[in-house]
């Protein structure tokens, strides 16, 4: 009698915890994602208008039990239609694009040397990853400017080098851009890389030299494959907030470098047009959930495989 | 007993006109300051099963992968048929390895793994198929061919981890404990297969154990190895009944150990007066000289409960059982001969348990024939 009491007893609360460990996610998620979704959502559907907040409401009563809805597609349009906005996503995402590649390349090297390194030196070379942290990340790209405009230090120093006699134009360029980039997001590509790399087992290594196969292509064929869930959580963590970014093109960035994210605070706090910039906001969100959602299915495919 | 050519081909050691297989000559390996392998020299004949055998940390490891070439030697140069092969990359010897944790591909199936190494050498699809199919098939794990290894048990992927370092067939086959990994009922089975395996397929097998029982199980001849040099190279059975130091009795099996002093000797006989006050006959096989300090090892197996016993008996001790250890076929009695020492000494249990006649606190008299034990020194 009491065991079985005991039992549906353990059974209920076996599920109210499957309840609160399922929704706890969820309830995050509602709160801090759905919910300014669906605010921005709703200005994006608004029109501008002289008031505080500057957008007209979506619905109105207008005759006694008639609630009339007015959805304003024309920022959608526009945002689509306008090739300024559309040259912008693309260069965003060309920009994200090329410096993931650049922090890929320079960070796995790096990576794999963190993890193969001795374990007391490992300690010291991730602390020096990690220790850019401590300064604020605004005043680091604004140290950016001081290297690379025209009497900056890369000019002064490439000048009395003699390997210049005119100073580069690098500052408000998209290289400027580049360069921002890749420095400030580099340590988002290296530390879930070298998560994965110090799993790796060595010994593999050793067998598929054992096996006949020359040290090279033995990365290739066995350290490249099993990192690739690392790879694909770095290159996220690199392109997705990138596609998005606005320090960075604003302060390196020429008057011309069309990015999304700067487009997106022009509309918003220069033009007053929340509208616009919601759709914007909203379109942005779009684009990068379709390679989230790629990179996802393919880190599950892989995952699978994972020891 | 064999005529003396077929021994010849079964102990190629024996002849002394046999060339080695593997030559190991000289061998240094130190990591730092320490030597891990110091001046070993070791000779290996084809077809052996040979087991380097010792504790964790002894350079068995170290050896078997200067084997492999996973690492070079500080000294000395490795001979595999007759080749140099000091200087040649793992990448590039005929020689195969299996590691302790097998190290299969984890993004690889059972199929891809073993045929990675075929890859290597650009071996044509087809043959490729063939030999793939060949290994599963002698391995019996054709039906996991699609799998992945996780997807297997233990003893699976120790099957995948052989068929793999087989299938390139190579001169020679490097085990780092092989059996290491499998629980005690699956490793007995193991065992057998693996030497069966071996037969079947003639490539030499050389094998790292710290377990003596598989080295003794297993292997045509067995190194003892510790503190980075070998001690003992030997069949099983030399090892265990003719060990020529205390640390390989000590190492392999019970042994009893008597500390003496020689006394008399008359050709391979020699008189012995152990610390214990009492006298020791035994055959020497090295003669040591009057007033030698040595060490009589003799083996639990080979004591016998004494009938006459005498106060001043040559090999024969007394003492009171302290302490049984049943284990079914046998029984293993400690017995307290002096307050430093206790004798060990192992009955096959003839009669059931409750009918045996040594019991807790009981005095028995022991005894051993001159042959059954070997005198040492160092």
């Amino acid at each position: 009698m009491i065991q079985e009491l005991f039992k549906r007893l353990h059974l209920r609360d076996r599920q109210l915890a499957r309840v609160v460990n399922i929704g706890t996610p969820y309830l995050w998620l509602g709160l801090f994602f759905l919910a300014p979704f669906a605010i921005v959502l709703h200005i994006s559907l608004a029109e501008t208008a002289l008031a505080q907040p500057p957008y007209t409401s979506l619905w109105e009563w207008v005759d006694e039990g008639v609630l009339q809805v007015r959805l304003n597609l024309h920022n959608f349009v526009t945002v689509f239609t306008d090739e300024l906005y559309l040259a912008a996503f693309l260069n965003s995402l060309w920009v994200a694009l090329v410096c993931t590649i650049l922090c890929l390349l320079i960070g796995y090297p790096m990576a794999y040397a963190i993890a193969t390194a001795p374990e007391r030196r490992r300690v010291i070379l991730l602390m020096l990853i990690i220790l850019p942290f401590w300064t604020s990340f605004l005043i680091r790209v604004y140290a950016w400017i001081g290297i690379l405009k025209p009497n900056g230090l890369l000019n002064n120093l490439l000048l009395s080098l003699g390997l210049i006699d005119q100073p580069l134009t690098i500052l408000h360029t998209q290289t400027a851009i580049y360069i921002g980039v890749v420095y400030s997001y580099l340590p988002f590509m290296i530390l879930p890389l070298f998560a994965n790399l110090t799993r790796l087992d060595f010994s593999l290594l050793e067998a598929a030299a054992d096996l006949g196969c020359r040290p090279f292509k033995a990365f290739l064929k066995v350290t490249l494959p099993l990192s690739l869930p690392g790879i694909v959580a770095g290159s996220m963590l690199v392109f997705i907030p990138v596609v998005g970014e606005f320090v960075i093109p604003d302060l390196l960035g020429g008057p011309d470098s069309l990015m999304i994210g700067k487009m997106l605070w022009t509309e918003f706090f220069s033009n007053k047009d929340w509208p616009l910039a919601a759709a914007l906001a909203i379109c942005l969100l779009g684009v990068l959930v379709v390679p989230f959602v790629m990179m996802q299915r393919l880190e599950h495919r892989i995952g699978g495989d994972e020891l | 007993m064999a005529n003396p050519a077929e021994r010849r081909k079964l102990e190629p050691w024996q002849d002394p006109k046999a060339a080695p297989y593997v030559r190991i000559d000289h061998v240094t390996k130190k990591f730092g300051d320490v030597y891990a392998v110091d001046d070993v020299s070791l000779d290996i004949f084809q077809g052996e099963f040979f087991s380097l055998l010792g504790s964790s940390g002894c350079g068995k490891s170290t050896l078997l992968r200067m084997l492999a070439g996973l690492e070079r030697p500080s000294a000395g140069r490795i001979y595999i048929d007759g080749a140099d092969v000091t200087d040649i990359p793992a990448y590039s010897r005929p020689v195969n390895m299996m590691f302790q944790s097998y190290a299969l591909f984890p993004h690889m199936t059972v199929e891809q793994n073993v045929e990675f190494g075929l890859k290597q050498d650009r071996m044509p699809r087809k043959e490729r198929a063939e030999r793939v199919g060949e290994m599963l098939a002698l391995l019996q794990i054709s039906e996991l061919r699609r799998r992945k290894p996780d997807q297997l048990s233990g003893g699976q992927r120790q099957r995948v981890a052989l068929a793999r370092t087989l299938a390139k067939h190579p001169k020679l086959l490097l085990l780092d404990e092989p059996l290491g990994a499998l629980d005690k009922r699956l490793r007995e089975s193991a065992q057998f297969e693996l030497v069966n395996l071996q037969e079947r397929i003639g490539i030499t097998f050389v094998t790292v154990t710290h377990d003596q029982e598989e080295a003794m199980t297993m292997s045509t001849r067995i190194a003892v190895m510790n503190a980075g040099q070998i001690l003992q190279v030997d069949t099983p059975t030399a090892i265990y009944e003719y060990p020529e130091y205390r640390f390989v009795a000590d190492f392999i099996g019970l042994v009893n150990l008597f500390d003496g002093r020689v006394v008399e000797t008359q050709d391979d006989q020699v008189l012995i007066e152990s610390s214990l006050g009492r006298r020791m006959h035994m055959r020497d096989l090295h003669p040591h000289a009057i007033g030698t300090p040595v060490t009589v090892a003799i083996r639990p197996e080979k004591l016998q409960i004494c009938a006459t016993y005498q106060e001043n008996g040559i090999n024969q001790v007394k003492g009171v059982v302290e302490d049984i250890a049943y284990l079914g076929d046998v029984s293993i009695y400690r017995v307290r001969v002096s307050p430093e020492m206790l004798v060990e000494m192992t009955l096959t249990n003839v009669h059931p348990r409750t009918e045996q006649a040594l019991t807790w606190g009981q005095e028995v008299a022991m005894e051993w024939s001159p042959t059954s034990g070997v005198v040492l020194t160092e």
